[in-house]
């Protein structure tokens, strides 16, 4: 698209000049560019006459979702859009592609999968190019991750610009907690033309988020404020013209390049932004350079020493390669967590396993993560296609883990860079393997980044790791590491990677040679180490060093650490410390249950024999407890809990032993396709999986077929299925339908707040479950 | 517009736990309040509300006996659609990762904290409607003969996705999920509360509440 050296004028509301001319609010306003397209072009040429340079189509809700009931479809509605536009311009006037959000959240807060927003989007664009539309324009939109499927449809599939305004409330953030900041990250990278604000709020109030939006982008910026706050009893906007073009004037001198406006204008309103801003150039301005992360609701500032997490990663570690084998992705997620609990700032996700789908893994491993932690995500392997697999779900700027000097690896994985916008590290090794002095790895780390600013990406995104060899194997070389890093730090400005643990293999208190070099590499220009967060030492000698370097002002942050730990948390009171494992469990002490069961381990008692002597008779007291209104459900869950810290010890046992736990039988928990409503689903897996049961957890908004074919395929007995709305009881019902008929020998238990017994056999399930409890009864029967 | 939650009933949550009266361990207390604070913490309440002449309510929305029943002496209504946003949903799906009894008792405080937030939009409401106004119960999609069917219609006519971030899935669920939609009567005088019992709820044959001789709580 030609650069604009002045400013550009948008037009105004399309829906408030509908409503003007007589829509109803409810009804298709899409519609009407086939069923009234005179009235449509009549607005466009309203606002252009008024000086609008760009007019957005009407097509804003022109997706395949919303159009549905209206019986129309996208190839009608988009050509008629671009006509009405086309009909009303003349050659000086470009017309937008207006696209709005889909209307349904995406995973993991709806169920709209972020590959079908994708698909959504490509309709649209695909019939924009076609209709001839001169950009796309993606506006009012609130989720960052449905951006991100918008943009890439629009870039994959057509050639034309695309422009992005999201809407922010007043704290700067959108609906779904999307920061200004992580918005220009995302959308930087992604290489769109032009990004900016519109909707939800006047001009005044959108003044501060554009000045915040003009500090942290290079791009043009769009501003398409509100006439105001809307009236709440009668949804009316209030500004006059007049007021609305002064206000929006103070954009021009942030730089703004693009304005227009949204709910309540009109085209008075653009006239006034038209007189104040004729001729005006778009004011220069210079954006900050910084390296930044993130997630949509989480900016990481690499401007001190961030820590990445190093737990997500199968090497070397049995219980995970079992986890990843087995598709455990609630032990993969409990490794996130627990690293974000620890203080972690990034999270490194590595799932290369020998005769593991490591794209297919990748991507849903991302997906899961992504759904439980707000952290950035460092996509860590050596196959280019499962970092593209990652980088196309990952919601956020994620970093690359890694590329080499090897020309062939940077040729393969640096466009994949660029085109997911992220930032990517550069390992100082190459063909020749990693070379032994500080001076020859400045030497390759200079290298990638010339190769890396050849491929667009900019300097800021790229990240060296000067690689950490084993000081006991090979001493003289760790200090050469320090000193690529100061090379690295003070002659290329980069930030460094390292892993450091590895300096201290095969040496005794690890933990304390790793801590020293971790000190020694930060002060030499280490700003990113991937540690273990959970390795309180390591975390103390970051804390440390942000004393020493006076980062942490008043040594808040270390003193809140270490007082902390000075006074543990305490079991709620001394009494209660658990002696035997029944108590544990039913006091729902977890601690205690690990303590207490690697107790029996050493003991000499069988991990079997610990599940059938011990956990699963103290499981039973609980539920009887339960079921006579002794204790709640908060205090079955607990002991739960309790039990499952017992079980984690004992499958690690096994694990390490290289051995397969004697499952008591296999069962399949889903909540049925259509319903997100999984706690109570997930609170029975838990119990089950205490009492011995592999349990083969679906997950929720489950296809029917899902459902049936993990039946036949793992040979399933038992299934159980949730539902909570009376809306996907038709789900339930479909499911038990069709594992009826394939003809798979199968018992089905149902569970949810609106089923009833009578309901359950009428839907031909074998079983009813009104908790979790009477759940363990039905598996006992069926399975034994 | 945004709207502030002043505190959730404690009562409820522990009545959404089921909770029948046993004794409360002291860490179980400890972990309620934690959660209570949390979830008030979190939540990002917002509403949107417009009030109709009841013919100039569009077509569709007001459907079954039950609802005009309660519109009775009102010649104008309020439709209310408000939400928690998505933070506590957050907190939710990442405290199932490690502690499932944390995870359960913020999915009770959430519900809970929603009914608060309409608490306090119905006294925001009254006080824009002035002297002399009164509002009758909350009736929402699914209570009584008014059909859940009714929710795109409700959600579009509020505008709610631009306005408060609230949506449907495809399947009539609304995202976020601590969400409420509800038609109210504006009346002349004070309103009775006869549409607030069990019998006009859609869960009555089902509720667990019920089953164990229980209200929800939500009724007189």
């Amino acid at each position: 698209m030609e650069k604009y050296p002045e400013i550009v004028r948008l037009d105004g509301a399309m829906g408030t000049m509908l409503q003007k001319s007589g829509l109803q609010p409810g009804h298709c306003p899409e519609a009407l560019c086939l069923t009234d397209p005179d009235c449509v072009a009549a607005i466009h040429r309203a606002y252009i006459e008024a000086g609008a340079q760009i007019v957005y189509a009407n097509s804003f809700g022109a997706n395949r979702c919303k159009l549905e009931k209206t019986g129309y479809t996208v190839a009608e509605i988009v050509p008629a859009a671009i006509r009405c536009a086309r009909q009303a311009c003349g050659s000086d006037i470009r017309v937008a592609l207006d696209v709005g959000p889909i209307g349904q959240l995406l995973e993991p807060y709806g169920t709209l999968a972020f590959e079908e927003a994708y698909d959504i989007y490509r309709e649209i664009v695909e019939a924009g190019a076609a209709a001839g539309a001169d950009l796309i324009v993606f506006e009012t939109m609130t989720d960052l991750y449905e951006v991100k499927a918008a943009v890439l449809a629009a870039k994959e599939h057509t050639a034309l610009p695309v422009f992005v305004t999201m809407t922010f409330e007043e704290n700067g953030r959108t609906f779904t907690g999307c920061t200004v900041e992580a918005m220009a990250s995302v959308l930087e990278g992604l290489g769109v033309d032009a990004v900016g604000m519109n909707c939800s709020l006047g001009p005044r109030e959108l003044l501060p988020l554009a000045e915040r939006l003009c500090a942290v982008t290079s791009l043009p910026v769009i501003v398409k404020a509100n006439a105001g706050l809307p009236d709440p009893a009668t949804g009316e906007y209030y500004i006059t013209a007049d007021a609305f073009a002064e206000a929006m004037q103070r954009f021009a001198d942030l730089g703004v390049a693009y304005l227009g406006g949204c709910c309540g204008t009109t085209p008075e309103f653009i006239a006034g932004i038209a007189e104040k801003t004729k001729n005006t150039p778009v004011k220069a301005r210079q954006a900050e350079r910084v390296s930044r992360v993130c997630t949509p609701t989480n900016v990481v500032t690499i401007d001190g020493v961030r820590v990445i997490g190093e737990r997500i990663n199968p090497t070397g570690k049995k219980r995970f390669q079992q986890a990843l084998r087995e598709n455990d992705f609630d032990y993969i997620l409990s490794q996130a967590v627990e690293q974000a609990d620890a203080g972690a700032h990034i999270l490194d996700v590595n799932v290369g396993l020998p005769g593991i789908d490591e794209p297919a893994m990748m991507a849903r491993a991302v997906k899961a993560i992504q759904s439980v932690t707000d952290l950035p995500l460092q996509l860590d392997s050596s196959d280019a296609k499962a970092l593209e697999a990652g980088l196309r779900v990952v919601n956020g700027k994620a970093i690359v883990n890694s590329v080499n000097g090897e020309a062939d690896v940077l040729e393969r994985v640096l466009p994949l860079v660029k085109k997911y916008g992220a930032a990517v590290v550069g390992l100082t090794m190459d063909a020749d393997g990693i070379p032994p002095t500080a001076e020859a790895r400045f030497a390759i780390a200079e290298r990638i980044l010339q190769a890396a600013q050849r491929h667009g990406i900019p300097k800021e995104d790229v990240f060296i790791d000067c690689l950490t060899l084993t000081v006991s194997a090979e001493q003289e070389k760790a200090v050469e590491t320090l000193k690529a890093m100061q090379l690295v730090r003070d002659r290329l400005g980069l930030h460094c990677v390292l892993g450091v643990s590895n300096i201290s293999f095969g040496l005794p208190a690890r933990a304390t040679v790793t801590a020293g070099f971790l000190t020694l590499a930060m002060a030499h220009g280490l700003d990113l180490p991937i540690i273990n967060p959970n390795a309180e030492s390591a975390m103390n000698a970051i804390r440390v060093f942000n004393v020493i370097y006076n980062v942490d002002k008043g040594a808040e942050a270390y003193i809140a650490a270490n007082a902390r730990t000075a006074a543990p948390a305490a079991p709620v009171s001394k009494a209660e410390a658990a002696h035997d494992l029944p108590y544990a469990i039913a006091k729902g002490l977890g601690a205690d249950a690990r303590r207490l069961t690697r107790a029996l381990l050493d003991e000499g008692r069988s991990e079997l024999d610990i599940v059938n002597g011990e956990l699963i008779p103290a499981l039973d007291a609980v539920g009887a407890r339960f079921e006579k209104g002794e204790i709640f459900l908060p205090q079955l869950i607990n002991s739960a809990g309790a039990a499952q810290e017992a079980f984690e010890v004992i499958k690690t046992s096994i694990a390490n032993r290289g051995a397969a736990l004697v499952s008591k039988g296999k069962l399949i928990v889903a909540t049925v396709k259509g319903d997100i409503h999984d706690i109570g689903k997930n609170i029975v897996k838990t119990i089950l999986e205490n009492y011995g049961y592999t349990v083969i957890d679906l997950g929720r908004d489950v296809p029917v077929e899902t459902v049936v074919d993990t039946a036949i395929r793992e040979d399933v007995r038992l299934i159980g299925l949730s539902a909570l709305m009376t809306t996907t009881l038709g789900s339930m019902k479909q499911t038990i339908q069709a594992l009826r008929e394939s003809g798979h020998a199968c018992k089905i238990w149902v569970g949810g707040a609106v089923l009833t017994p009578d309901y359950a056999a009428q839907m031909g399930a074998d079983f009813y479950a009104r908790d979790a409890k009477e759940s363990v009864g039905i598996a006992r029967e069926v399975l034994g | 517009m945004p709207i502030q939650l002043n505190g959730i009933n404690r009562a409820e949550v522990l009545q959404y736990l089921g909770w029948r009266g046993s004794e409360i361990p002291p860490e179980v207390g400890a972990q309620l309040d934690a959660c209570l604070a949390e979830t008030v913490q979190l939540a990002a309440p917002r509403m949107v509300w417009r009030v109709f002449d009841r013919e100039a309510v569009p077509e569709g929305l007001l459907l079954g006996e039950d609802v005009h029943a309660l519109l009775a002496e009102s010649r104008r209504c309020v439709l209310l659609a408000a939400t928690l946003g998505g933070g506590v949903e957050n907190a939710i799906r990442r405290a199932q990762v490690r502690d499932m009894t944390r995870a359960l008792i913020l999915d009770c405080c959430g519900s809970a904290a929603i009914e608060a937030v309409c608490d306090a939009a119905e006294q925001e409401i009254l006080a824009a409607l002035g002297e002399g106004a009164f509002l009758t119960d909350r009736f929402s999609p699914g209570y009584g003969d008014l059909p859940l069917s009714v929710q795109p219609r409700f959600l579009e006519t509020l505008d709610t996705a631009r306005r408060i971030g609230l949506t449907l899935t495809s399947t009539g669920i609304m995202t976020p999920r601590k969400s409420v939609t509800a038609v109210l009567g504006v009346a002349a005088s004070p309103q009775s509360k006869r549409f607030r019992g069990c019998a006009y709820c859609s869960m009555f044959e089902t509720c667990t509440f019920r089953k164990v001789g229980k209200t929800c709580g939500k009724i007189s």
